[in-house]
């Protein structure tokens, strides 16, 4: 059914629920950080916070919150993973992003095979500064590193608007070559990792796709994070209003990417308890003193020195769950690929939440 | 458990009641009055008070991917009340102003799993979906290749059970399909690139497929060109092609513009109005604007991103979708703009000249015209004259000079109100257990305070009943409990089964499998209850 521990010795589940729970009742802020979990249980964790008066954050909420910080201060212009192979015939690809998904850089090595966009359209890949070198596939790049790209991307902005820059005369004739075969496409992508940007790259790249949309067809495509972020980010709206990095400490949900950002408050020691979860194994607990970890885990991923430990399954493989899927960018269902008896995250806070006084928490009107 | 619901003034039009008298349920069932040794097990005493079945919203965005975008867009929102408030809280609102089934009228069948996440995790109400078809590839190649009508047949039931919906609904059809290949208009009877189908054969074959599946719900149907002057002529074609079967169109405020006046933009809201009381076959939503924040949430590509750099505040996400897409838009709409003057004032005449209350539904298109706790306010308007032309005295002359508002003297009456939020949804929808309070009929019962300030009255009910058990009282929840889906599953041939399989794979590398939606993963007991087709 499962394994778990307490202080490292091995225990029922139940007991290891109850501490717990007796852990994070005592707390003045918990914080439940990881987040890398399925719908289920990213509903149950939300729950939990809210009952707590805790906090939510997620371990990628750096690069999500910063693509989201252009849409909800901006504007963007984008499209989904599989339009984007069906139909680009040109794409920018920023920095290392189809470096991180070789699946992808792998499909738009091959053409756009939407039928209704005719029959031989090519497509081209451009690059704007790939740290990894030029990608297999790629027709041209300009820069090599990162921090290049802000000037250069403002510059290419300004070249496809017509503007001058202040550029050597190789470097104009570079971007103004490159601003020419963007502005061709019948259909453009702009790809980006945003683990690797900062908000202000971005919110210039979004600037770029909706300046050519002016006369041509552009749209972007943000690489999502792991560990079901994008999933977990779709929960937390629905079910608060907000993204993660949201604090119920004042009965209502309360959102601020600084205030509740889970390793800034552990570092501090603001947060008094962690209640950890990572089923898909990524990441690791920001560790600060002696505020005590409850880990919900996979196999052989616990945090060293977590005074809980309990054992869940992977989504996915070992038991059914709902997920965002990077590949098509939506929420989907999956099969177990390989079911077997361990408990998932949702049952986990279930067992922790019936320990708390009051049972699981209900959300207020 | 025997109910007795004691001495209001009971409205229940669809029997043609409405007088002093009792409503009595058993369990979650109203029943007929049971002999003079009945004992009920509970009594509420509400003389004075006004009776109605629950009301039932037929279009409001309040659930899915654009929705959520919808929230996630607007923090600073949380502020008062969110336009898009979050799941929870939505369930909450509605039930306290009566209502107790809302159906979202856009879900693309790539979101259709998240949709109806969203939609187990709101209380109280029942819900339901209208699936997105019309700017898919599949349908669009179908028609390409003039595949028989059976075949758009099977497509659409497959679409309905693979995605959990209630109906169909088409947004724009062709336009953002167009809109991908650099198109930036399209109208009724313009042409997809590629495909050489035009609007108008999208949506006449949506509309046959529905309607000999038997589904109770006519297609539904956003048109082309919202919003723009002079697009009443878009309307009017498009009533005209309904021709004699049934149809839906959806807040056709939008729709209802001249091109008159000295800023080339006016209320064509008569000539609108009139066609609809001719057509029969026709039955619309208002979508009225009311003054305030809000957010645009469509599944209309090309208008959003036409749109989008009039967004205040100015942000916006436009996507191209597989399939349709869209864009989410805040707004706000102000009373001392001429434009929004003319569209609040086109709604309101939308309401008070098309004649029969069964043929035109009470929505603000949440929260594209105004988010859905203004449906107060707006029930006011509708039902005293004296507030309208106190609202039309603080409005911009020149708006008022180009709409025929100021001089309409019909009032609804809350008969009228009943027919327009009770009995014809329910009968719209294929419901013939909801929107009337006779024997038999679900036990959802909305009961109100006889305020004359009616914006009060419908704001907070008195007392809501919900499949039976009391729910609400003086406009708070007390009890929460879970509705349920509704969906309709005519059965496609297999044959479309296996089709979907191949094309999905070849589409999305995936079996089709992905777009189920998962019912054992909803968070309720029972997520769905199934509405027949008629046969």
């Amino acid at each position: 059914m499962g394994h778990a521990w307490i202080d490292g010795n091995p225990v029922a589940l139940d007991a290891a629920a109850a501490e717990a729970a007796r852990l994070l009742r005592a707390a003045r802020l918990p914080v439940i950080a990881g987040l890398g979990t399925d719908i289920a249980g990213a509903r149950a964790a939300i729950a939990l916070a809210q009952a707590l008066g805790g906090v939510i954050d997620h371990m990628h909420s750096d690069a999500l919150l910063r693509d989201l910080a252009v849409m909800r201060e901006a504007g963007v212009i984008m499209t989904t993973p599989n339009e984007a192979l069906l139909r680009a015939d040109t794409v920018l690809a920023i920095g290392s992003a189809l470096q991180v998904r070789p699946e992808l850089e792998r499909s738009l090595r091959a053409p756009p095979t939407a039928p209704e966009i005719g029959s031989g359209v090519k497509r081209r890949v451009f690059c704007l500064c790939p740290p990894r070198g030029k990608p297999e596939g790629a027709e041209r790049t300009i820069g090599r590193q990162l921090d290049e790209l802000p000037a250069l991307l403002a510059a290419l902005r300004a070249r496809v608007a017509g503007r001058p820059v202040n550029a050597t005369a190789a470097l104009t004739r570079s971007l103004d070559a490159l601003a020419t075969d963007l502005q061709a496409a019948r259909f453009g992508v702009v790809v980006w990792w945003a683990a690797e940007l900062d908000a202000l790259a971005i919110e210039m790249l979004c600037g770029l796709v909706d300046d050519l949309n002016a006369r041509i067809r552009f749209a972007g495509l943000a690489i999502t994070p792991p560990d079901n972020a994008g999933g977990v980010m779709q929960a937390c709206g629905w079910m608060t209003g907000f993204p993660m990095r949201t604090g119920f400490g004042r009965g209502r949900p309360e959102h601020d990417p600084w205030r509740h950002d889970a390793a800034r408050l552990i570092a501090s020691r603001e947060a008094d308890c962690v209640l950890w979860i990572s089923a898909y194994g990524g990441g690791s607990p920001e560790r600060s003193g002696d505020v005590p970890i409850v880990a919900l885990t996979g196999d052989d991923t616990s945090p060293a020195g977590a005074r809980v430990v309990i054992q869940v399954g992977r989504p996915g493989l070992d038991h059914d769950a709902v997920e965002h899927v990077a590949a098509t960018g939506m929420l989907a269902a999956s099969t177990a690929k390989a079911p077997r008896e361990i408990i998932s995250v949702a049952q986990a806070i279930a067992r922790i939440a019936s320990c708390l006084p009051g049972g699981p928490g209900a959300p207020a009107c | 458990m025997l109910t007795r619901i004691a001495g209001g003034r009971v409205i229940d039009p669809a029997n043609g009641r409405d007088g002093v008298g009792d409503i009595w349920m058993r369990d979650e069932r109203i029943v007929a009055p049971p002999g003079d040794d009945a004992r009920p097990d509970a009594t509420y005493d509400v003389s004075g008070k006004i009776v109605m079945a629950g009301a039932i919203d037929i279009h409001s965005h309040i659930a899915g991917s654009h929705v959520n975008t919808a929230r996630l867009l607007l923090p600073e929102a949380y502020a008062e009340v969110p336009c898009v408030p979050p799941s929870f809280v939505t369930g909450c609102r509605y039930a306290a102003m009566g209502f107790t089934l809302v159906v979202e009228p856009a879900v693309a069948p790539t979101y259709a799993t998240q949709a109806h996440l969203e939609l187990a995790d709101i209380p109280m109400i029942d819900k339901a979906t209208l699936a997105v078809l019309g700017n898919d590839d599949f349908l669009l190649d179908l028609l390409r290749r003039r595949e028989s009508a059976a075949a758009v047949r099977d497509y659409v039931a497959w679409t309905l059970g693979t995605a959990r919906a209630l109906g169909i609904k088409v947004i724009n059809a062709g336009g953002a399909a167009a809109f991908k290949t650099n198109v930036r208009a399209f109208s009724l009877d313009d042409v997809v690139p590629y495909y050489g189908v035009s609007s108008r054969t999208i949506v006449k074959a949506l509309q046959q497929a529905v309607h000999e599946l038997g589904v109770p719900h006519p297609l539904h149907v956003h048109c082309n060109n919202l919003g723009l002057a002079g697009n009443v002529d878009t309307t009017l074609a498009t009533i005209a092609a309904a021709e004699d079967l049934p149809l839906h169109l959806a807040h056709l405020q939008f729709y209802g513009y001249g091109k008159d006046g000295p800023l080339g933009f006016s209320s064509a809201a008569p000539v609108l109005a009139e066609a609809v009381n001719r057509a029969k076959n026709v039955t619309i939503d208002v979508g009225q604007v009311m003054f305030g924040p809000t957010v645009t949430i469509s599944s209309d590509v090309l208008r959003q991103f036409n749109a989008r750099h009039r967004a205040n505040p100015r942000k916006w996400l436009i996507q191209d979708g597989d399939g349709n897409g869209g864009g989410v838009v805040p707004y706000r709409y102000r009373a001392d703009d001429f434009y929004n003057a003319v569209q609040w004032a086109v709604g309101l005449e939308l309401f008070l000249l098309i004649d029969d209350p069964a043929q035109v539904f009470f929505t603000t298109d949440h929260p594209n015209g105004a988010p859905f706790t203004a449906y107060p306010d707006l029930f006011a308007l509708l039902m005293d004259r004296d507030l309208r032309e106190q609202w039309i005295a603080t409005s911009p002359d020149d708006a008022m000079a180009v709409t025929t508002l100021k001089s309409i003297r019909r009032e609804y009456s809350l008969t009228d109100i009943a027919i327009m939020t009770r009995a014809a949804p329910a009968r719209l929808l294929g419901l013939p257990d909801r929107g009337h309070l006779g024997p038999g009929a679900r036990a959802d019962i909305a009961i109100y305070f006889d305020d004359d300030d009616r914006a009060k009255m419908f704001r907070a009910a008195h007392l809501v009943f919900k499949d039976g058990e009391p729910v609400v009282r003086d406009g708070e929840v007390f009890r929460v409990r879970w509705g349920r889906a509704l969906d309709v599953r005519p059965q496609p041939d297999a044959a479309m089964a296996r089709r979907m399989n191949d094309y999905c794979g070849e589409r999305y590398g995936l079996p089709a499998s992905f777009l189920r939606v998962p019912e054992g993963a909803l968070p309720r007991p029972e997520p769905f209850e199934c509405v027949p087709c008629a046969q």
